[in-house]
């Protein structure tokens, strides 16, 4: 691990005496054992303390702060619940930190016209509980649901197990109430899709902190499936499980989710958590759940279960009702926290390839295994190509951290090589800035830059993140996801 | 005294290039209504690579010249009027499909293919883009993706924003960039198909698109119930409300379902999926019906096509002549109250529908057309109702009285500080969109 703090060039007096005006002695934090916990977020590996932390309440509050730091030219980073696994929140040097924690009113709940309104600091499963008693869901689950905020979703623009069918945070967001790094207060889209103009709204989403904060969001809920089942089918090879993801989707069939374990990950969930629900001596299992109408997800499973079978799946266990769909998924939502178990250090990676390409990728990623030295546990989002290969190691010998950034790295790049991308969603941050030109050419990112630049003229909103340059590349923060959420689901 | 012609010689063939005298009428006509009257363009070029497309785009920045780009020229009719054009760029011949990725669930092809080829191909594999937007057989992917259009499939897939996984365009300064990739799950960067998504040919013109694709559904059925104005709303509260999984649910004004020969506001609503899981649903909807008082038609197969192109048929029709159009949003849960309104208010109202799940919706008036003050009337009525109207096709004279956009909100700013970084000399389609941007 390394902390990244130099010593304070600024005058910070005056900054103080505006942000203790603006938001009262409670909400500004600068004692240096209160700042400690805002030094990183889900990306612990890199640490930098910020200068001063802010606790807003309200979007009056934010514009007011983001108004004093440009005024004395401080840059800001936004920080929701913390959970995000690319550095987007970690703090730049001599910097605000504008955390929403505060900010967690559900502020509208529109059934009839299936909206939800909330500020940022509200977590991502309240919005599901405060409209499931009508019926009603949202649908981007982020495994770490139950801590992280949708501030930090929108940021990121989160995915979760159910993207295959249903799409991710963007999908979900109709309109956002926004300061710009330049403090202005602005409305984006609204509670109606497609409102006249650019869709800001959908360029805010994924933004990373870049362009500005969101002080209220606009999400659409679903209505809740009638029926849902999820199958376990375990394999003897990978190949063959993956064959099985093809053909199901060849078949026309849109599961609501479909996520593959390989030997390595079903065995530390077993040794784990003790689920004995995953076959220790499959090579690979696949857990498809499958919703909609009865009759629709009745005969889905047959179909699937056939494709299965065809394909030499050994046992198949199908769970309808929601006790028994949670013991089936309950391996794969620890999956990340049994590796943290039987390893001392685990580093997590998130790329995405065109499924087709899966075979190929896993024999490639296992050949890099061997050339590097460390072992690699493989659970990932089957249905849209999502890999999390999990590079186990010991932060403890020196050295190791850079290697295994090293293979994560050409993870990435073989990611790219078979036509992918470098993040499916945990989002570039701190972290995979300095991959970026594997996707992009110069003139990709240059334009993407317009953006930044009209959001964000002053470069203040968390400066450094997502886009490399010769000085971060060169020297700055890469990444170790470790457990510094231990109790909580990852993916 | 041509000034373009021979700059365009240098990157295009001469039969890619027609100067505006040998354009054909009908494009002529077609392009005469996007622009702002008083002045024509000098030519008009076809490029048939992307290398060519940009080649033109940077021909014209370094001579400071105004273009206009379409596809098929589809939809020239709707939105702002441009302004001082001097070149039109057809992305027409950029018609190749790149890659189906059946197995992936994307495609990738050019800008200039017409949707209705592209889902030729993609059938073959049984998939298809679900966008059914107007003018389907003409519209290109490039004036869908420019315009934003969708169709009544947008309930259950959403909008053209959300089936655009990636795209590659040719800047003002005639650089080629890209944006998102071909994986149907990806964060990486910012997501510029969401901004290039409903920006009117004003940042860029798309070169390459690539889209997510879903399979074809087995089997499909359309209800049709038409009422009083209390029981349509009943019945659509209660299907949103329900678990029931349409994939298009349409508001109906009353004189549209007139044209179908039935009275009242109407409700059509589509499922589609297995063919054993459509009988429970729209059992269900039946019920929802009856209990409303309203009896569902179900039509199926060949009469469910011809239900679906009478709709269509009425929303393009050319004559009579000059039609005038809108786009409009209104709060879903006022979708049916607003309609009837409309139609109470504006008897010139031929066609009127709003996607229920949505709130947005397309307006038609033929004959007596609403003035302006008339219209700003109706922007207000749905400004009040959280929307917005917008105007697509309308005489030209009308379209200088009123603003065709009617932005409610206050990100203008931002708006057009994002094309001034885009395009600082205002080269593209200048003067089509919001704000005069």
């Amino acid at each position: 691990m390394l902390t990244l703090n130099k010593p304070s060039q600024r005058d910070w007096t005056p900054i103080l005496r505006e942000f203790d005006a603006i938001l009262g002695d409670s909400g500004v934090i600068r004692r240096k054992e209160e700042l400690l916990v805002y030094e990183c977020d889900g990306l612990t590996s890199y640490k930098r303390r910020p200068a001063v932390v802010v606790l807003p309440r309200t979007t009056e509050q934010v514009a007011a702060v983001i108004q004093a730091c440009d005024r004395h030219q401080v840059p800001f980073v936004g920080r929701g619940a913390g959970t995000g696994l690319s550095g987007g929140a970690l703090p730049v040097e001599d910097c605000v930190l504008i955390v929403t924690a505060r900010m967690n009113q559900i502020l509208e709940v529109d059934l009839d016209n299936q909206r939800v309104v909330v500020q940022p600091g509200v977590i991502n499963n309240w919005v599901t509980q405060a409209v499931s008693g009508a019926g009603f869901y949202y649908a981007p689950d982020p495994s770490s649901q139950i801590i992280c905020s949708i501030g930090g979703n929108v940021a990121e623009n989160s995915g979760g197990v159910h993207c295959l069918k249903y799409g991710v945070t963007v999908n979900h967001v109709l309109g956002l109430k926004v300061v710009t790094a330049a403090g202005e207060i602005v409305d984006l889209g609204s509670k109606i899709p497609e409102m006249p103009g650019y869709d800001l709204t959908g360029v805010f989403v994924g933004s990373e902190g870049t362009l500005g904060i969101a002080t209220e969001i606009t999400l659409r809920i679903l209505k809740a499936p009638e029926t849902i089942r999820v199958l376990l089918a375990d394999f003897s090879s990978v190949e063959a499980a993956g064959q099985t993801v093809s053909d199901i989707i060849g078949a026309g069939i849109v599961p609501g989710g479909m996520e593959m374990m390989d030997n390595f990950s079903i065995n530390a969930v077993e040794d784990v958590v003790g689920t004995n629900c995953y076959p220790r001596d499959a090579e690979a299992i696949l857990l498809i759940e499958l919703d909609g109408s009865e009759v629709e997800v009745d005969t889905n499973t047959r179909r699937v279960e056939a494709l299965c079978r065809q394909n030499g799946a050994r046992n198949i266990t199908a769970a309808s009702d929601l006790e028994e769909r949670l013991t089936l998924w309950k391996g794969r939502k620890a999956a990340f926290a049994a590796m943290g178990r039987i390893s001392p250090d685990y580093y997590v990676q998130d790329g995405v390839i065109p499924r087709t390409k899966l075979q190929y990728v896993l024999q490639e990623i296992e050949a890099l295994s061997q050339k590097h030295g460390y072992r690699v546990a493989n659970v990932f989002h089957a249905g849209d190509g999502n890999l999390h290969p999990l590079i186990l190691y010991n932060n403890a010998i020196p050295g190791e951290l850079e290697k295994v950034e090293e293979l994560g790295g050409d993870i990435l790049k073989l990611c790219v090589k078979v036509g992918g991308s470098i993040s499916g969603e945990h989002g570039i941050g701190a972290d995979k800035r300095c991959y970026m030109p594997e996707m992009f050419s110069a003139a990709d990112l240059d334009t993407m830059q317009y953006i930044r630049s009209v959001f964000n003229p002053r470069g203040l909103a968390n400066p450094g993140k997502i886009f490399p340059t010769p000085k971060t590349c060169g020297e700055a923060a890469k990444s170790v996801a470790a457990d510094s959420f231990p109790t909580v689901e990852r993916f | 005294m041509s000034q373009f012609i021979p700059v365009l010689q240098s990157v295009v063939n001469g039969e890619q290039l027609a100067a505006w005298e040998q354009v054909e009428p009908p494009l002529r006509a077609q392009l005469k209504e996007a622009l702002a009257p008083g002045s024509v363009p000098e030519c008009v070029v076809q490029p048939n690579t992307p290398a060519q497309l940009a080649a033109v785009v940077k021909q014209l920045y370094q001579e400071k010249g105004r273009s206009l780009s379409f596809g098929s020229g589809s939809k020239l009719h709707w939105g702002g009027l441009a302004q001082g054009v001097q070149v039109g760029i057809s992305t027409a011949q950029l018609n190749q499909l790149i890659d189906h990725a059946a197995g992936d669930l994307t495609v990738t092809a050019q800008a200039g293919m017409r949707l209705a080829d592209l889902q030729a191909h993609l059938a073959q594999q049984n998939q298809f883009l679900p966008l059914n937007p107007s003018y389907g057989d003409a519209a290109t992917l490039g004036g869908i993706i420019a315009t934003a259009d969708s169709g009544s499939l947008r309930h259950r897939y959403g909008g053209v924003r959300d089936l655009l996984i990636g795209i590659t365009f040719v800047r003002a300064d005639g650089e080629i960039a890209k944006a998102g990739g071909r994986v149907v799950k990806n964060v990486a960067g910012y997501d510029l198909m969401k901004l290039f998504t409903g920006s009117w040919g004003t940042l860029g013109i798309l070169s390459e698109v690539t889209f997510r694709v879903y399979p074809l559904p087995e089997a499909s059925k359309t209800l049709v119930l038409s009422g009083g104005l209390e029981a349509i709303a009943r019945v659509t509260q209660a299907l949103l409300a329900s678990a029931l999984t349409p994939t298009a649910v349409e508001l109906v004004a009353a004189p549209t379902m007139q044209q179908l020969g039935q009275d009242g506001l109407g409700l059509v609503v589509q499922f589609q999926g297995l063919a054993v899981a459509l009988d429970a649903q729209t059992a269900q909807l039946r019920q929802f019906g009856q209990a409303a008082g309203i009896t569902a038609t179900v039509h199926t197969d060949a009469a469910e096509a011809t239900l679906w192109k009478r709709l269509a048929e009425q929303w393009e029709a050319i004559a009579p002549s000059p039609a005038l159009t809108c786009k409009i949003g209104v709060w879903p849960n006022q979708a049916a109250a607003t309609l009837a309104k409309i139609t109470a208010l504006y008897p010139s109202l031929t066609y009127g529908a709003i996607h229920a799940g949505s709130g947005l919706g397309q307006l038609r008036f033929d004959a007596d057309l609403p003035s302006a003050s008339s219209l700003l009337d109706l922007r207000r009525l749905c400004e009040a109702q959280g929307g917005f109207l917008s105007l697509l096709a309308a005489p030209t004279d009308l379209k200088q009285q009123l603003d065709p956009w009617g932005y409610p909100g206050n990100a203008l700013e931002l708006m057009r500080g994002i094309k001034q970084q885009f395009d600082p000399d205002a080269l593209l389609s200048p003067g089509r969109f919001v704000g005069g941007i």
